[in-house]
């Protein structure tokens, strides 16, 4: 047989340290005075509510009629507008058409110094006061989550001069353009007015016509267009700037501004907070967990396994880094992924099974050795003989790991039916689950045995004991040689 | 090198004897006190602060049912650890009685009346869960669903891998081992008091892929050993060698996993995490007995399977060489015939005389062939 390079053992462990290494510290650069981060660490996991802290709460409306699906999108994005405009990120809203419900989970945000999550379930679920307004003045410009600026808070003209309200509005609607000319299409939001609404807004446009009337839901600027033209009989058209409006643009506006005229309120029937410092607590407590953890395995394997054991515990470090790595958005092909406790735990769990690969290759390594082959002929032996059984072991957690996050992600193959989800905590799990078992075939087998063959080729690793096999005085002994 | 040499089929009763025990006492738990949903199932509202100083259990119990207007139970977790300063704060939890949220303006009205009760208390929210009985039960629902669907798949793949291994009849009692699992992990939310919630889903669903996975290794070291041992060895010898030699690995692994877990545990147990402990805790119950039943359930049933079919195979083929020796007697056979068939393997049984039983014997190990 032929052995494996002597360096491979190097270069495979030194190529695992160093993504341990990047995995947990990540790799960033300075530019100037911003930090660039070219490779995410431990520290840029977006933690579940859980861990930071944070809400979760599942509004409903309170109606006797089932509202229908547009006034189920406009009550989402007056959640979406107040998130973006409170620059809270990370935010995930769900809506679910069929049981006419919206759930919003978000974390606190890292400046956020008092905690008040029924101050905040109140502020999402307060009715939308959508109104057009003379000009566009504002006190203060910031930027939301988005990306996008957020000017706040009407002052002067834009502040004293209310031209329509809410409930003028009886529908807005995106369409579609066709110019006759150039034959380019473009999107637009249609807007129909009440009786009342098309006589203010007739004098409104006369007033301001080639200025701005600007569009506002609560304290935010949503909208600024110029006026074009007279409307006189309550249809008019709001077009995108310069570029006219995406398609998700226009129904995002229309969305905003129909939540002005909404026939009912919204309520929380569900809310689950957690404070930061619970959170952090927790995170602390498993941080220390899977430092244990991985502590008493590493003892165990090298005390059991000698020096598979050794090999073994740097591939478990491969694996874990690869969990983390999995989580935080290491890999740029890969999005980062909220973590939970239970995703923690999953983690921890997987440290504890992830050497099973490894105990099952090392088992039967010593079993080969004990029946007397030579070192060579039992490591690869017990590699081939082995491969079967850790498929085996490891499929069906797969298949278990695989249905945890399909059952528990946010929109899942039971959507359909029980609407979307309301705890994504074990999502989370059923995720690090799998990267875990994952891991353990590629770290447990691939770098495990590439390490072996390498270290097995150094005279000082020679020593069948270190393999778990007899030692060279116990071995002479059962050829029947003497011991010298 | 160190072999097991562990007599399971030998000790059958004992285990059996021991989980069927288990559950006895695990069922009379449960009746006695039910079994406990988690407010996120059956709904309900359940309130944590942060305070310190002292507070009166009774008085914090009586102005939080004049304030909100419903029951509630005060429980007092003093001295909890928090992580940023080494302050020890204590925790008050509020449980409402019923299956109905508590509005975010009640929750408001609440901390306003504690505050005003003890100013100097500090109060301040730790944690809130507050659900609406129907959406708790449409997500107790999904819930069960998920398991069902679990344990269709695993069916399915037992099905698919079975086949090679052992049959059907190992396949059903790879499924018996499951079940016994799933029954231990819910006997341990009901022996701790646990109210079942999406952590007991986890652990169950995690619990099967690792139980399963533990009994096929050693089924897959069965059917190894049946081709080097031959069939000459019987099957408890053959079951119990298979054991034994994957005792070393299950152990080992079962071991790692198991300390992993525990530590989560005991560390969670130190900060009083509740949320982290009712997680551990059944998943190091369902490591030790998912690797209990693998060993001490599944393989000692495989063989109590194989000795009766063997039985049941020399009453068939004892009734064979009968047929033939009483071929002329037809109307004896016919009357034979009428019988049930139980009672008439019974009688093949008592009837068969000793050349009947050699030839049995003889043709064992072809019709064993015909099997696999």
């Amino acid at each position: 047989m032929k052995r494996a390079k002597k360096p491979v053992f190097f270069i495979v462990a030194l190529l695992i340290l160093f993504f341990t290494y990047a995995s947990i510290f990540g790799i960033k650069g300075k530019n100037g005075d911003n930090t660039v981060t070219y490779l995410k660490g431990v520290n840029d996991i977006r933690w579940g509510i859980d861990i930071n802290g944070g809400v979760e709460a599942t509004f409903s409306p309170v109606t006797n009629t089932k509202p229908t699906n547009p006034q189920i999108d406009a009550a989402e994005s007056i959640i979406k507008q107040r998130l973006i405009g409170e620059n809270i990120t990370d935010y995930e809203v769900y809506k679910d058409y069929n049981h006419s419900r919206i759930i919003v989970r978000f974390p606190w945000k890292n400046d956020e110094k008092s905690f008040d999550p029924q101050k905040s379930i109140e502020e999402l679920a307060a009715t939308a006061q959508v109104t057009f307004r003379e000009g566009m003045e504002y006190t203060t410009q910031t930027t939301g989550s988005d990306g996008q600026p957020v000017y706040k808070t009407p002052k002067g003209v834009t502040a004293s001069d209310i031209i329509l309200k809410g409930n003028d509005i009886v529908s807005a609607k995106p369409e579609i353009r066709q110019d006759n000319t150039t034959g380019k299409s473009t999107y637009v939001v249609s807007l129909k007015l009440n009786s009342e609404g098309t006589a203010k807004f007739a004098a409104a446009t006369k007033k301001f016509y080639q200025k701005v009337i600007s569009i506002w839901m609560d304290d935010t600027m949503i909208s600024y267009p110029n006026v074009n033209s007279i409307i006189t009989d309550g249809n008019c058209e709001i077009e995108g700037g310069t570029n006219g409006f995406t398609a998700a643009e226009a129904s995002a506006l229309s969305n905003k501004i129909n939540a002005g005229a909404l026939p009912f309120k919204l309520s929380a029937t569900d809310s689950n907070t957690i404070s930061p410092t619970l959170g952090k607590t927790s995170l602390r407590a498993m941080l220390v967990a899977g430092i244990i953890a991985f502590a008493l395995v590493a003892v165990f394997m090298l005390l059991v396994f000698r020096l598979p054991g050794f090999v073994a515990v740097i591939s478990l470090l491969g694996q874990i880094a690869l969990s983390f790595a999995a989580v935080s958005g290491f890999f740029p092909f890969m999005n980062s992924f909220t973590l939970t406790l239970p995703g923690i735990a999953g983690i921890i769990l997987s440290i504890g099974m992830g050497v099973d690969a490894n105990i099952i290759t090392a088992t039967r390594i010593k079993e080969e050795l004990w029946t007397g082959k030579t070192l060579d002929s039992a490591i690869r032996q017990g590699d081939d003989n082995s491969f079967s059984a850790i498929f085996d072991g490891n499929i069906t957690v797969i298949i278990v790991a695989v249905i945890l996050m399909l059952v528990f992600g946010p929109q899942n193959i039971l959507s359909f039916w029980f609407g979307a989800a309301t705890t994504g905590s074990i999502y989370s799990f059923g995720y690090t689950l799998l990267i875990g078992i994952i891991g353990n075939f590629l770290f447990g087998v691939v770098t495990t045995r590439l390490m072996t063959k390498s270290l097995s080729a150094f005279s000082f690793a020679r020593n069948k004991w270190l393999y778990g096999g007899p030692s060279e005085s116990r071995e002479a002994l059962l050829n029947g040689g003497s011991v010298k | 090198m160190k072999l097991f040499h562990i007599h399971f089929y030998e000790n059958r009763k004992i285990y059996f004897c021991i989980s069927i025990g288990i559950m006895l006492i695990g069922l009379i738990f449960n009746v006695i006190y039910g079994t406990q949903l988690d407010v996120n199932f059956k709904g309900g509202a359940i309130i944590k602060y942060s305070y310190s100083g002292d507070i009166d259990v009774p008085t914090v119990e009586k102005s939080v049912e004049k304030a909100v207007k419903r029951d509630v139970e005060v429980e007092i977790n003093s001295n909890v650890k928090s992580a940023d300063t080494n302050a020890v704060l204590n925790n008050v939890t509020l449980t409402f009685a019923g299956d109905q949220a508590l509005s975010v303006n009640d929750q408001k009205t609440l901390l306003t009346t504690l505050s005003t009760l003890y100013p100097k208390a500090n109060f301040g929210l730790v944690r809130s869960n507050s659900v609406d009985p129907t959406m708790g039960m449409s997500f107790f629902q999904k819930c069960i669903v998920a398991v069902i669907i679990t344990f269709l798949l695993l069916d399915i793949y037992i099905a698919l891998r079975f086949r090679k291994i052992g049959g059907s009849a190992a396949g059903l009692f790879a499924i018996v081992a499951l079940l016994h699992d799933v029954a231990m992990v819910y006997f341990t939310f009901i022996f701790a008091r646990i109210p079942l919630n999406d952590n007991f889903i986890a652990v169950v669903l995690t619990i099967l892929g690792y139980s399963l996975n533990d009994t096929i290794v050693i089924y897959d070291r069965i059917r190894e050993n049946r081709r080097l041992m031959g069939i000459k060895a019987g099957y408890a010898e053959l079951v119990n060698t298979s054991i034994n030699q994957t005792l070393t690995r299950s152990l080992f692994t079962a071991g790692c996993t198991f300390s992993s877990i525990a530590t989560v545990y005991f560390v969670g147990l130190a900060f009083n995490l509740s949320s982290v402990t009712t997680f551990a805790l059944p998943m190091m119950v369902g490591i030790v007995t998912g690797c209990y039943s693998s060993i001490c359930i599944a393989g000692p049933l495989y063989v109590m399977w194989e000795k009766h079919k063997v039985k049941v195979l020399a009453a068939e083929n004892s009734r064979a060489s009968l047929e033939s020796a009483q071929a002329k007697n037809s109307a004896a056979l016919e009357e034979f015939s009428e019988e049930p068939v139980s009672e008439r393997k019974e009688n093949i049984a008592k009837s068969a005389n000793p050349s009947a039983k050699k030839n049995s014997a003889k043709k064992k190990p072809k019709s064993k062939k015909r099997k696999r």
